[in-house]
Formats: structure tokens, C-alpha cells, sequence
């Protein structure tokens, strides 16, 4: 994907147009077939990565033309990994975002957040696919500024859940300090610590994160 | 002598790396600049290019850890040791002209190698880091090797991306390392 630049920011949500019936009814069909096309683009990945993936597959795999697939996404095969990226990205966080509102304390929340972050990078089939036959796709994304930007949306994105127990700053810190685990033990995994297990990352939470964000008998 | 003829092929890679970049670098170069012939070049590097390049930037890689390791060396205790490791690191990646360089112009042909060996990275940060957490103790329910493992593993993502904190900045340092890095490795 060394041509793909992914970008890691969360799709806004999309509004449902109100206009006339016909025109909604032919915005959801094109909604339908984008989203054919990219669940498409996803199960290819999975056989065959995606610098060999090719818009043909896609189309054939989607069940429409190779015509289609141009139309919906501008910038052709480039065009398309983004818009998948940021649909698996959107959905990423909008399932931590479900776990996060129902959390009832700051420890639950630290918890079933980084737990729920790794079980989906964990069971993301086109992700560990990836990771293992074609890392200059993703490895990338998460050193040095490509981290930075990563630990700044997913810290923007984690804060105000967070911030029914801490001080807004804290709760931006917290946020950044639980990416940096989650990504850390998803990519490198630690003989002792299963970071997709709720068990495991309430040991880590608890003997690492907790006593620095609530203990005020911390070292001088 | 073999050993040193490895030595001096990593060496040449990573000089004619600073010079042309890695994917303009042939193995011809390599050859020239280690005063080598193409055939010893590849008695030592079967894989050819790519394995001169992925052994290039593990050896250059282990090179920056034993700095760090040397850095530390004298820190009184493992909070010092773990802040001048925090500001040692980040200094020395700004610092690194050719990682730099590659990091603008080449981010694709580097960045997957270093990613694929941080298991070998982070073993190299938990050895000096180890021996900092058993000078410094665990509270009791702490497990010595894992506090060592989640220490070396905060340090390797710093070094990374220092995100919301200045890691040039030895009071913010000193703050991290206080709550981010030790609060849960204070005796009772």
C-alpha cells in the first residue's frame, strides 16, 4: 500500500438525506452497493493482501462492474483502500464508543475500552492477514508522526468518556497512555498479558495504570 | 575474520544508505565502499540486497540501544535511569541524520523492518531496564519481569511518538515517569 496513504481519522457519521423519497431511496441503493464493494475489497485483502489486490477482483467479488467500482470511488484502487480504511476505522471506534457510554466506573471503562480495541484489531481478519504477509501495509501507520497522528485521534476520540471521572487533561492523558498499551500489545504480544482478554487488561489496568491516575501518595 | 568482514559490509551499507538512499544503494556500492569483492559481499549476505539491508538496520538499531544502554548506564536509581532513557532516546532519534532523512524520503522501505523486529527491540530496552526494577523492588501482587515488560514497552512508544508530552523537557519527564511509568511500582 506504499502508494495508499490511509488516513487514520474516524468517518463522520453519515446523515440520511431528507429529500424527496426517490432521491433517498437511490442514495441508500448506492450506500448498498458501496458497501458491497467494500466488504468486497475487505475479503479480498484477506486471500491476497492488498498490493495484489486489483479492482477486477473487487468488482467480481461485489458482484457489479469494474465500471461501478470507478464510479463510486474516485482515485480508482488508491480511491477505494482509503474509503475502506476509513469504514473499518469508523467502525472500530464506534464499537469501543458502545462499550465506553455503558462503563460505570473509571476502571471499567479503562478496561472493557482497551479489551474491546484489542479483541477488534486481534479478530480483524484483513488486519492480521496483513500484519503477517504484508506489514509495509499497516507497520507504518504506527511509528513515529503516522503514530503521533494515531495516538491523537484515538486519544480525542477516548477522552470524554473518560472525563466523567477525570479532569479534562487527565482524561486526554489517560486516553493517549491506554492507546499506546492497546497498540503496543496487539502488534507485539507479551507471554503474560492477552490484551483482547477483559481478565488480563484489569491485572494491567490495575498494577500499572490505576495507581497513576488515582493515587496521591505517588513517588516524589 | 569473519566477523569483522560482516562488520565492515554492515558498516559500508549504512554509509552508502546515508549517501544514496536504500533503495538507489546496490550491492555493487556495498562492494566498493567495503573494499570487498560482489562474491564475499554475498557469501555473507545470501539474500543480496535485501538481506543486507534488513541486517543494516537491525545492526544500526542495536547499535542506538547499546548507546542507550551506555546513556543509562550511571543512573542513580530506576526513575532516573528511566527518564534519561525517556530523553536520551527522543534526543538521539531527532538527532539521527540518516534515520531522519530515510524517515522523509523512504518511510516505506524502513518502517516495516524496524515494526517486524520489536520483539527483538524491546528485548533489548527490558535488559537494562530489568536490572533498574530489581535494584528498585516490585510491591507485593507485582510480578518483577512483567513490571520490567510493561516499563520497556512504555518506553519503546515513547521513543515512537512522545504524543502529549514534551520529552525534551526534563520536568514533564520527570512527571511522566512519576505517574505514567512507576505510580504502580511504589511499595505499598
Amino acid at each position: 500500500m506504499s502508494q495508499v496513504s490511509v488516513v487514520l481519522v474516524p468517518a463522520p457519521v453519515e446523515k440520511q438525506g431528507n429529500g424527496k423519497r426517490g432521491v433517498e431511496q437511490r442514495g441508500n441503493e448506492k450506500r448498498g452497493v458501496e458497501q458491497r464493494v467494500i466488504e468486497g475489497a475487505l475479503r479480498c485483502i484477506c486471500r491476497w493482501g492488498v498490493a495484489k489486490t486489483s479492482l477486477d477482483d473487487v468488482a467480481r467479488e461485489a458482484g457489479c462492474s469494474r465500471a461501478t467500482v470507478y464510479r463510486l470511488f474516485p482515485g480508482a484502487k488508491a480511491g477505494l483502500m482509503e474509503a475502506v480504511a476509513r469504514t473499518e476505522i469508523a467502525r472500530f471506534f464506534a464499537g469501543i464508543g458502545e462499550r465506553l457510554e455503558q462503563a460505570e466506573s473509571l476502571e471499567d471503562a479503562l478496561v472493557v475500552g482497551m479489551a474491546e480495541a484489542g479483541c477488534r484489531l486481534l479478530d480483524h481478519k484483513p488486519l492480521q492477514y496483513l500484519l503477517v504477509n504484508e506489514p509495509e501495509a499497516v507497520l507504518p501507520r504506527l511509528a513515529f508522526a503516522e503514530m503521533e497522528q494515531v495516538l491523537r485521534v484515538a486519544s480525542t476520540f477516548a477522552a470524554p468518556y473518560l472525563a466523567r471521572w477525570l479532569a479534562p487533561d487527565d482524561a486526554l492523558r489517560a486516553a493517549e497512555w491506554a492507546a499506546r498499551l492497546v497498540i503496543s500489545y496487539s502488534i507485539t504480544p507479551a507471554p503474560g498479558t492477552a490484551i483482547d482478554d477483559e481478565g488480563s487488561v484489569r491485572a494491567l489496568v490495575r498494577s500499572f495504570v490505576l495507581p497513576g491516575l488515582t493515587n496521591r501518595n505517588l513517588p516524589k | 575474520m569473519a566477523a569483522s568482514a560482516r562488520e565492515r559490509i554492515l558498516e559500508a551499507t549504512y554509509g552508502c544508505v546515508a549517501r544514496y538512499g536504500i533503495s538507489k544503494t546496490t550491492v555493487e556500492d556495498v562492494a566498493r565502499e567495503a573494499r570487498l569483492s560482489r562474491a564475499t559481499v554475498y557469501r555473507h549476505f545470501p539474500g543480496g540486497k535485501d538481506d543486507l539491508m534488513a541486517e543494516t538496520i537491525r545492526w544500526e538499531t542495536g547499535r542506538f540501544f547499546i548507546r542507550l544502554a551506555e546513556a543509562v548506564a550511571h543512573a542513580d536509581g530506576l526513575a532516573e535511569l528511566l527518564e534519561e532513557a525517556l530523553m536520551f532516546a527522543h534526543r538521539a532519534v531527532a538527532e539521527h541524520e540518516v534515520l531522519q532523512r530515510i524517515l522523509q524520503t523512504e518511510p516505506d522501505l524502513l518502517l516495516p523492518q524496524l515494526s517486524v523486529d520489536s520483539d527483538r527491540v524491546l528485548g533489548w530496552i527490558r535488559t537494562f531496564v530489568q536490572a533498574g526494577v530489581e535494584r528498585h523492588g516490585v510491591p507485593a501482587g507485582v510480578d518483577g519481569a512483567e513490571a520490567a515488560d510493561y516499563l520497556s514497552r512504555m518506553v519503546l512508544s515513547f521513543i515512537s511518538a512522545q504524543g502529549r508530552w514534551d520529552l525534551t523537557d526534563r520536568a514533564q519527564v520527570r512527571e511522566l515517569v512519576r505517574t505514567e511509568l512507576l505510580a504502580g511500582l511504589e511499595p505499598g
